[in-house]
């Protein structure tokens, strides 16, 4: 059976958004069909192409091809104008005029400033649906703030509920809050196209990162509303259950999760642990008293799983019915037999590269075929193909402007430096 | 731009006119169903008759149990309807295909196979309806070796790559706050249905979306994820500072954060003030990296008399990415915030005055609803009404339990 018709097919979206968070949500419109144009500039390109340095970036022409950039780029197609350049912003506006979409996440100002703000892109295109992803958001006393993604999650409240149980919050592993403002971002877009279906009105859409982020932990504010209580950092530790923790398994660094809900779980941990007589301790005997207990039971999980490796201790507990998981490093979730059954992963190609795993659908949908049709593009490289076909340039035109710099297929000026993966080293 | 509501008259809304059933129990898929009903959609929850289990969660009001108070349960059910049907009984299925066919996206949670062994499977929800969406929720998803296999927040963190890469590299691996899988698994969750839903509007045909919590979480791991695959790097966690200008610091009255790429670097030393900040080594990003203990130890030393808020206005005033780790009582005070009308409010008779999150972004062309959470069972009799259920029949159902005990009484 063939692969289904992507759902978002016919739908263009000029995209002008960099580093994780926007391309996160284009990362989602184009799995899903949608012609992605990424609009860089010969100066001021995506971030993400050029955070990672070789020998870490691969090739000679190094800033197409690094992991994190390639990852949530796929599907889509680039093109650079320079649109502080008068004729880079009249063609951005051809483009914008065959657009059903111009979505960024540049600092709240930096649209106006280019002079491209939503008035401007009306002008363009009537029904135009404009998404703005600045950090706080385009309006109020703090829309002038920069944040990537760890303060995005310390001023959502996340930060605050994470931690040992020392005092000290902790981030996410993560750079949290960019992904879940671009999942909330590519709803937004899709809400505005199902409404603009009915009402042949575009919309302008101002998502503050910070605010999705703040809905993920709703419970919080209840508990401050109803108890004018602020949650505990609980470190692996359930409020509400015991044995609820990450325990030591044998060789070094190695762990497993368990939980345990309900008396029969409790049961199945026992059998697992060859101590059925464990079942009938009047310590434990209540999920009540194993919360109480907790301090007695802990020691005993810890012992029975330092003796084994942590897929031993998980097969054990998997099928006997125990919630347990194996805290997976990333090279071990890369070769997972469940994802892999699943198709998961599929094969990246790049020329300068070869070959690698990258995570596929984030959802699967009924006859979907493979998600990844195409690798991230290299900075350029649909220069001559959307301005000769789309917006109507001729080959002079074209060598006219990459003569003139608007557009280009290398990055110009200072290169960025990579500090995040050189501090690793 | 304007941020009001263009034309906010009923019906206008992005979703209106759209049905949806929310099954799930808990917190992803209601999550998800909560916001296509603020968007407009009108949301049917159908609960068993026990209720969702969200219903025994908390928190509670002086903590004393309450289904129809449950923080958890009012937070995540807000603009919705909401019915009891037990699918354990045949009338109960009966009635929850004919609420299919009306139908345009179904949401649910259940263990794989649990719909299609009573005869609610994909297929038989859509005989009536081709266009119709179902969203299946699962932590693993519906296929493969780990599909049915139990599964908890940590369980899922642990599994997704997430839980190895959070916490300090000297102490276990730390599950993050809350319960952050769920709620990721209802963010895809709500972006798969408006997106599935948009497909079916144009070519006429429905899909049944697997979604996998586990395969959600995967698919955002940064840089982490991809490198690992591409480069063969091993990753580790790196608690809370992974470079002095990329970290958390103890500040005069909690914890604050700088997290700057190096073009952030001279705006952030030059608010800092420290004059060797702006001299090598430190000004050359290569030659900092060398000195990294000592620049960290310095920014210790200035955060440490700085309090958070200074610290983010610093970052603001001088443009570089400042925080400061806010509590849900700070966000409350937020002057930001309540300018954006972000908070919705409800004096509940139960649970009295609650303030919780209320939008995801603002638009100029609509507003958000967050209506209260329905009672278990409220609209039981009016939503069989709306689908022509004579008395005689919603008797007969009645007394063999369609609805459980009380449900519709």
């Amino acid at each position: 059976m063939s692969p289904a018709r992507r759902p978002l097919e016919g739908v263009r979206i000029a995209d002008l958004t960099a580093m994780w968070a926007g391309p996160y949500a284009t990362m989602v419109l184009a799995d899903f069909g949608a012609d992605v144009i990424k609009v860089e500039a010969p100066r001021a390109w995506d971030n993400l192409r050029t955070l990672i340095r070789p020998p870490l970036a691969r090739g000679e022409h190094w800033w197409n091809s690094n992991a994190y950039f390639q990852e949530y780029n796929r599907n889509k197609r680039s093109l650079t104008l320079d649109l502080t350049s008068e004729r880079g912003k009249e063609l951005f506006g051809r483009l914008v005029a065959q657009s059903d979409v111009v979505i960024e996440n540049f600092r709240a100002d930096v649209m106006d400033r280019l002079g491209i703000g939503p008035d401007w892109l009306r002008e363009q295109r009537e029904d135009i649906i404009v998404v703005g992803m600045a950090s706080f958001g385009k309006t109020g006393p703090d829309a002038s703030a920069m944040a990537y993604g760890p303060v995005v999650e310390q001023l959502s409240g996340l930060a605050s509920l994470t931690g040992y149980g020392d005092g000290i919050p902790f981030k996410t592993g993560v750079s949290y809050g960019d992904p879940v403002a671009g999942l909330a971002a590519a709803t937004a877009v899709v809400t505005a196209l199902i409404q603009r279906r009915r009402t042949g009105r575009g919309q302008v859409i101002d998502l503050a990162q910070r605010e999705p982020m703040t809905t993920l932990i709703g419970e919080a504010f209840m508990e401050w509303a109803m108890n004018g209580r602020l949650p505990p950092h609980r470190g692996n530790e359930s409020a509400a259950m015991a044995p609820h923790n990450a325990y030591a398994c044998a060789g070094e660094d190695e762990w497993i999760a368990i939980a345990v809900r309900t008396d029969e779980e409790w049961a199945g941990l026992c059998s697992a642990m060859g101590a059925p007589e464990l079942v009938d301790d009047s310590r434990f005997a209540t999920a009540q008293s194993r919360l109480e207990h907790r301090a007695d039971l802990d020691p005993l999980v810890a012992a029975w799983t330092g003796a084994l490796t942590k897929q031993e201790a998980f097969e054990r507990l998997s099928e006997r019915g125990v919630p347990a998981g194996p805290v997976l490093t990333l090279p071990e979730l890369l070769g997972d037999r469940h994802l892999a059954t699943r198709g998961y992963y599929e094969e990246a190609e790049h020329a300068e590269v070869g070959t690698w795993a990258m995570h596929g659908w984030l959802w699967r949908t009924t006859d979907a075929g493979p998600c990844v049709l195409a690798p991230a593009p290299d900075l350029g490289n649909h220069n001559r193909e959307i301005l000769g076909g789309l917006l109507g340039a001729s080959d002079d035109e074209i060598d006219a402007l990459a003569a003139s710099g608007v557009i280009g297929d290398t990055p110009v000026g200072e290169r960025t430096r990579s500090e995040i993966l050189a501090s690793r080293r | 731009m304007t941020t009001a509501p263009a034309d906010g008259a009923p019906g206008t809304e992005p979703l209106a006119g759209v049905r949806v059933l929310d099954l799930a129990q808990g917190i992803a898929g209601p999550y998800a169903a909560k916001w296509l009903g603020g968007l407009g959609a009108d949301v049917i929850k159908v609960e068993p008759p026990s209720g969702d289990p969200a219903r025994r969660a908390g928190p509670f009001p002086a903590d004393e149990i309450d289904p129809e108070a449950s923080g958890l349960y009012l937070y995540l059910n807000t603009s919705k309807r909401g019915i009891t049907l037990d699918l354990e009984d045949d009338g109960g299925r009966e009635l929850l295909r004919e609420l299919a066919a009306a139908s345009d996206i179904v949401i649910e949670s259940f263990e794989p196979g649990y719909l299609a062994e009573r005869g609610l499977g994909y297929e038989a929800l859509r005989e009536r309806s081709p266009g119709l969406v179902l969203v299946s929720i699962t932590p693993f998803g519906q296929t493969g070796p780990y599909a049915g296999m139990p599964a908890d927040e940590i369980t899922q963190y642990a599994l997704s790559g997430h839980m190895w890469l959070t916490g300090d590299p000297y102490r276990p691996p730390l599950k993050n706050g809350g319960s952050q899988p769920s709620y990721q698994a209802g963010l895809n969750a709500l972006a798969a249905a408006v997106i599935a839903y948009l497909g079916s509007l144009i070519s006429g045909e429905g899909t049944h979306v697997d979604l996998s919590a586990q395969e959600t979480l995967a698919g955002m791991l940064e840089l982490y994820g991809p490198f690992a695959s591409q480069a063969g790097i091993q990753p580790k966690r790196r608690g809370n500072t992974v470079s002095a200008i990329y970290g958390t610091y103890q500040c005069a009255d909690g914890y604050a954060g700088v997290y700057c790429l190096p073009r952030n670097y001279e705006n952030m030393a030059t608010a800092v003030g420290i004059p060797e900040l702006l001299q090598p080594p430190f000004i050359d990003a290569d030659e900092r990296l060398r000195s990294n203990d000592v620049l960290e130890a310095l920014l210790s030393g200035w955060f440490f008399q700085h309090s958070g808020k200074e610290i983010f206005e610093l970052g603001k005033s001088h443009r570089f990415p400042a925080g400061y780790v806010a509590t849900v009582e700070d966000l409350l005070e937020s002057e930001q915030l309540r300018e954006r009308r972000f908070f919705a409010e409800d004096d509940h008779p139960r649970a009295g005055a609650i303030r919780f999150p209320g939008h995801l972004w603002l638009s100029s062309e609509h507003d958000w609803r967050t209506g209260r959470a329905p009672t278990l069972g409220q609209h039981t009799e009016e939503v069989l009404d709306e689908l022509g259920v004579s008395a005689s029949r919603r008797e007969q159902l009645r007394a063999a339990g369609a609805f459980g005990d009380g449900g519709a009484s």
